[in-house]
Parts: C-alpha cells; sequence; structure tokens
C-alpha cells in the first residue's frame, strides 16, 4: 500500500540526515566562538553600568559550551542583585552587517521588580515574639539600592528601623548598608569582619510600679554612639545542627568617642566546636563571654550590661535571672562568662526519617555560667589605647576579676527535645535540674520551654 | 517642716524616675511617693502631719487656698518658662537640654516646650499674652497676702501644707534668674508675703548650713 505520494523517498530520509548530524554535533562542540553582543532587555530604571560588571564575563566565553556555562553565572549574578524577577537568556547567532561567521549574541531578558513592596510577618526572637510590618523600595534609584523601613511591635520591645543598602558595583559581596547604622561587611581570607557605627536613643522605663529604685534610677533618656567590630569564623556545615566545623565570632564595640553619652569599651565573644561522634549523634561544646569596661568615671547603664540565665544561654534558670539583682530586679553585669556542652542525637527509634523527624533532635546538655560586676579601685577619665592593659590592671587587677568569676558557678544538666525551625531559629523543651544556685537567683526547673535564634 | 531627715538629691532623669512622671517624689525604704498630695498623705498615714490643728472649715479653706496656688502660680511658671519665647530660647531650652549630648538635647527640649504648650492651650492659657499672666499672679499675690495679714503664718502659729507650698513657689520665683525681673518684682510689692518667705527660709533653711 502506498500512502500519497508526497515526493520523498523514506529510505532517504532515516538514512541521509545521520552522517550529516553526527558532523554537525562535532563542529559545534569545538568550534570556536566569539560572544559579539551581550544585550540586556526589559530594563526600566536599572543603570547599566551597574549590570556590566556581572555580565562582562560572558564575553570571555571561548566556545558554545563555555558560553553557556558563563551565562548561566551571569544571570544568578543577575538574580542575586534582588532587583529582578525573572531573568530569561537567550543566545542566538549574529545577524547583521559586522557579524561574523562564528559571533554569537547573548541577550538576557529581564522583568525588573515592582517599585514598592510590602510584607507583613511575625518573627521569634530570643524567647520574644513579634509582628513585623514592613516597606521596601528595591532598586530606589537605579543601582541595587534598597531602602526598608520596619515598625517591630513585640512582647517586650517596640522599635522603627530605617535601613538602606547599597553594594558596591562590581563587588556584591561587599556592602554599605545604613540601618541607621553605617556598615561595611567584607570578606578577609577565611574571616568575615564587619565594621559598623551605630547610634541609638533609648528611653528606658519601668514597666511596673513596683519595680525596684536601682532600676528606677535608670530611667529616662540616652544616646549610644558606638564603634563596632566584628570578627567571625565560621566552618560549620550548618547553623542550627551543625555535624562538624567550628564558630568564632569576636566583638568589640566602643562608645562615646564620637559622641552621645553613653561611654564604654565592650568585648565579647563566642566560640563553637562540633564534632560527629558514633551513631549520628553530634558533641558540641561552646563557650560565651565578655567583659564591660566603662570609660570616664560613669557607671555602666542598666541597657549595656550582660545578662545570663533562661532557655538560650544557662538552661534551668529564669530569664536573665542570674547575678547582681535589687528587690527581685535583674540588673546584669559587667563581666560574664557561659559555656556548654551538648549531645544531640536523633529522636529514638527515628520516626520520620528522612522528612519531618529530621528536623527534631534530642539533646543532653550541662550548662555552666558566671555574671559579676566589675570593681575599678578607680576609674581613668580617658583611655588611651595603647594603654588598655594598664587600665585594666590598674583597678582590682584581672587576676581578681577572673577569680570573682570563678567563685559560685552556676551550673545545670538536663534532657530535651529541639525543633530547627527553617536555617535560622530552634524550639527546645528542656527538663533542666539547676545546680549551684545562688542566694537573688530566680530558677525554672523543671520543664523549661525556649524559642530563639542565638543558644547555648 | 515636720522635722524628718530629709536629703535632696538632684538627678537629670527625675521627672522618668518619678512614677506619675511628676516631681517632686520622694523615696523611702522601698517605696516611691510623687506629687505633693500623696506626699502629705504619706506622712501623715506614718503619723506625722502638720495640719492636725485645724478644724474641718480651715482645713476646706487651707484646700481652696492651695488650689488657687497650683492653678495660678504654677500655671503662670509654666507658661512664663515654655509659651514665652524670649525665655524659653535664652534660659529654659538650654536649662532642659544640658545633660544630654546633642542631638537629643534638642529634641528633648522641643518636645518639652510642645508639651507645655498643649498643656497651656488645654487649661486656657494659651491665648493670654504676658502681662494677663502678671496681672493674674498680682491678683493671686493679693489674696494670699490678704490671707496672710500680719500673721506668721497662714493658720495659728503654726505651718501648715498651704505654708509650705506658697514658700516653695514664692521662692522659686525669687531666686531663679528671667529674662526679665518682672515677676520678682510683682511679689516684693507685696511686703509681707516677702517677710513670710524671709522668716521661713530662716527657720527651717538657714540653720542647716550654719
Amino acid at each position: 500500500m502506498h500512502g500519497r505520494d508526497l515526493g520523498v523517498n523514506p529510505d532517504d530520509l532515516v538514512e541521509a540526515p545521520e552522517p550529516e548530524q553526527e558532523g554537525k554535533q562535532e563542529i559545534l562542540e569545538n568550534k570556536d566562538v566569539v560572544v559579539q553582543h551581550v544585550n540586556i532587555q526589559g530594563l526600566g530604571r536599572t543603570k547599566e553600568d551597574l549590570l556590566g560588571y556581572e555580565i562582562s564575563d560572558v564575553f570571555h566565553a571561548k566556545n558554545l559550551i563555555d558560553v553557556m556555562k558563563k551565562a548561566h553565572v551571569a544571570r544568578q549574578k543577575l538574580l542575586r542583585l534582588g532587583i529582578f524577577n525573572e531573568v530569561e537568556v537567550l543566545i542566538d547567532t549574529t545577524e547583521g552587517a559586522d557579524a561574523l561567521p562564528n559571533g554569537l549574541d547573548v541577550t538576557f531578558e529581564v522583568t525588573e521588580i515592582k517599585r514598592l513592596t510590602g510584607s507583613y510577618n511575625t518573627m521569634v526572637g530570643n524567647n520574644e515574639g513579634s509582628m513585623v510590618l514592613g516597606l521596601k523600595l528595591p532598586n530606589m534609584l537605579g543601582r541595587a539600592e534598597k531602602l526598608t523601613f520596619q515598625f517591630s511591635y513585640g512582647t517586650k520591645e517596640t522599635s522603627y528601623g530605617l535601613s538602606f543598602f547599597k553594594p558596591q558595583p562590581g563587588h556584591f559581596e561587599r556592602k554599605y548598608v545604613a540601618d541607621p547604622a553605617p556598615q561595611t561587611l567584607f570578606p578577609l581570607g577565611m574571616t568575615s569582619h564587619t565594621l559598623k557605627w551605630e547610634g541609638v536613643w533609648r528611653e528606658l522605663g519601668c514597666l511596673a510600679r513596683s519595680a525596684s529604685f536601682a532600676v528606677r534610677e535608670e530611667s529616662g533618656h540616652s544616646l549610644k554612639s558606638a564603634l563596632s567590630h566584628t570578627v567571625s569564623v565560621d566552618s560549620r556545615n550548618s547553623a542550627i545542627f551543625p555535624s562538624r566545623g567550628a564558630l568564632l565570632r569576636i566583638n568589640q564595640e566602643l562608645a562615646g568617642y564620637t559622641g552621645g553619652d553613653a561611654s564604654f569599651l565592650k568585648e565579647d565573644f563566642e566560640l563553637q566546636l562540633n564534632r560527629r561522634l558514633f551513631w549520628d549523634s553530634v558533641l558540641c561544646a561552646s563557650l560565651w563571654g565578655g567583659v564591660l569596661c566603662p570609660i570616664g568615671g560613669q557607671s555602666s547603664c542598666i541597657a549595656d550590661r550582660f545578662y545570663l540565665g533562661g532557655p538560650t544561654s544557662v538552661r534551668g534558670f529564669g530569664m536573665y535571672s542570674i547575678g547582681p539583682q535589687s528587690e527581685g530586679d535583674y540588673l546584669g553585669g559587667e563581666a560574664y562568662w557561659a559555656g556548654g556542652l551538648h549531645l544531640y542525637t536523633p529522636l529514638p527509634f527515628r520516626p520520620g526519617r528522612g522528612g519531618f523527624g529530621d528536623l527534631f533532635r534530642t539533646h543532653f546538655f550541662l550548662n555552666a555560667g558566671n555574671l559579676c560586676n566589675l570593681n575599678y579601685a578607680f576609674r581613668v577619665p580617658y583611655i588611651l589605647w595603647f594603654d588598655i592593659e594598664s587600665v585594666m590592671c590598674a583597678g582590682e587587677g584581672p587576676r581578681a576579676h577572673l577569680q570573682k568569676l570563678a567563685e559560685c558557678i552556676r551550673w545545670s544538666y538536663g534532657a530535651g527535645i529541639v525543633l530547627r525551625l527553617g536555617n535560622i531559629a530552634r524550639l527546645e523543651l528542656n527538663y533542666c535540674v539547676p545546680m549551684g544556685v545562688q542566694s537573688g537567683d530566680r530558677i525554672c526547673d523543671g520543664v523549661q520551654f525556649g524559642a530563639g535564634i542565638r543558644f547555648l | 517642716m515636720c522635722g524628718l531627715p530629709v536629703q535632696v538629691v538632684c538627678r537629670a532623669n527625675a521627672e522618668y524616675m518619678s512614677p506619675s512622671g511628676k516631681i517632686p517624689f520622694i523615696h523611702v525604704g522601698n517605696q516611691v511617693v510623687s506629687e505633693l498630695g500623696p506626699i502629705v498623705q504619706f506622712t501623715k498615714a506614718k503619723g506625722h502631719s502638720l495640719s492636725d490643728g485645724l478644724d474641718d472649715v480651715q482645713r476646706a479653706e487651707m484646700k481652696a487656698y492651695m488650689e488657687l496656688v497650683n492653678n495660678m502660680l504654677l500655671t503662670a511658671e509654666l507658661y512664663i518658662q515654655w509659651c514665652d519665647e524670649a525665655t524659653a530660647a535664652e534660659i529654659s531650652r538650654p536649662r532642659y537640654s544640658s545633660p544630654y549630648p546633642w542631638p537629643l538635647s534638642n529634641i528633648l527640649a522641643y518636645q518639652k516646650q510642645w508639651e507645655v504648650r498643649r498643656k497651656m492651650n488645654a487649661v486656657g492659657w494659651g491665648g493670654k499674652n504676658l502681662e494677663q499672666v502678671y496681672e493674674d499672679v498680682s491678683q493671686c499675690c493679693q489674696a494670699l497676702s490678704q490671707r496672710l495679714g500680719t500673721q506668721p503664718f497662714f493658720f495659728n502659729k503654726q505651718p501648715t501644707e498651704l505654708d509650705a507650698l506658697v514658700f516653695g513657689h514664692l521662692f522659686t520665683i525669687l531666686t531663679t534668674r528671667l529674662t526679665s525681673s518682672e515677676l520678682a518684682e510683682r511679689i516684693k510689692s507685696y511686703s509681707n508675703l516677702l517677710s513670710f518667705c524671709r522668716r521661713i527660709e530662716q527657720t527651717y533653711f538657714e540653720d542647716k548650713s550654719s
């Protein structure tokens, strides 16, 4: 049976093109190409010079596979700027008067983000919850600047924030952020540094009429203008349940030399080491510590001091309920240390393995810590940078301070279940046994619930 | 005046420390009590009172005069300090903002000024000018002067809360530096009030320093 005669012999069709196709494939892979034009279509308010850095690499591609790889990388970079909703890549041969035989045109078709976006979300911090309303203007002036206004209303704190973000063109990792604290973040080898200036207008008030007089004395307005520097080295494989790696973060803050009436030097550090043991369990050791030195003869402000205790630090004690107190209100301290030893294991019998069950861990912990105020025999009216050692020794001396921190240690042990929320937060339900309780501390023995971001 | 030991402490954040936002306040043991009325009641509950010797009619009269002083003298003082632009700019704002660093000092001083002006509008003094305020103060002083007469104190021979309150206001007006001494002059024109202030100062305050 013959079908309609289309004038084409089916045998010819099957055999003839094959050798041709193989020949074409060879040519495409090895052929040298030159990228002649890279276009970006769909730009509205974005300025082109900003994008030049992200797409410049595409010009260096030598063959077709390379062009595709580099175009893909450029697309990722464009998306990372945060100013486009969608980026599509089109690779085509060049046409036109100046077209080379092996010339290629790469076109990025982009859709820009809207000028104004709003957001409403709830946030969980260290044992407090809040509702956050945000208003964002992405790509305000065409160079990926972002202006964000945030209003946060929470159980403990109400705050307003205006933040301005501008990346350095060409070096997206180096950012300039004004929050309203201008800061720059830059990586340096393995470490990541942040240098920040912060200006804060604080108004402290008593929440209850029965607040102790020591707390009442601190009410009122103050202005803190501080420079701070943070170094962090993080080789962990995950922020929440790391199974290996270490984290070291050192932060120092100097207030008072750039205005304001809070004047102090504050140092604190955080160290965490993780090691995988038998059967998927992880041993984690962490150490926190900090010191606050007021400068210029005034005593430290309650808002700057360190606090210890609660489900996010030394478990088994009430929130921030360790250390110097007055009539039941805790005043915080000028020096502290806290350490924890944890053993994380997957849930017994591993229910929900590979899915929901992986978000949980059981953990056994041992926490210890201490908090105290430092007494300097006399306060120095100024600090010379090279003289810090002698200032610290001028008072009771570092030896006496270390001794104070080493006596009357509070510690606790227990076990519990931890749930991971996203990659940032944790919920914990623990059974704790506090020990080493000093008079004045408020304990929470038995079951304690905690939610937060930063845990000991 | 009750003969109780007291220590006066000046703090920049006294207004914020007070549980009701108003000064003066006292800190006794564990308790903090603010404003004259509650302080008087507090000391009375502890057994010390200046007005025990008064009968009900006199007590009512005393309360009426104290209200007069609060409504007139206190409001006039606030008006002159914060609503008169010359005084506010030269004296009140610099003094109020002195404990704070810039720019907090400017913000807080202006906040206080707006707050006082709102209050003045609320009590109906917003539309008055300086002359009318001085007139009101004069009238109030005249009423007090008539009540005082030639007695050493307002009621009998013993000081009462009214004496304490009047002394507090008059002494402050006479000793505070303002852009013009018109207010002090008007008070000095009532000689018995002037000698009343001197007498109380000498009896209760000067022997502390001697």
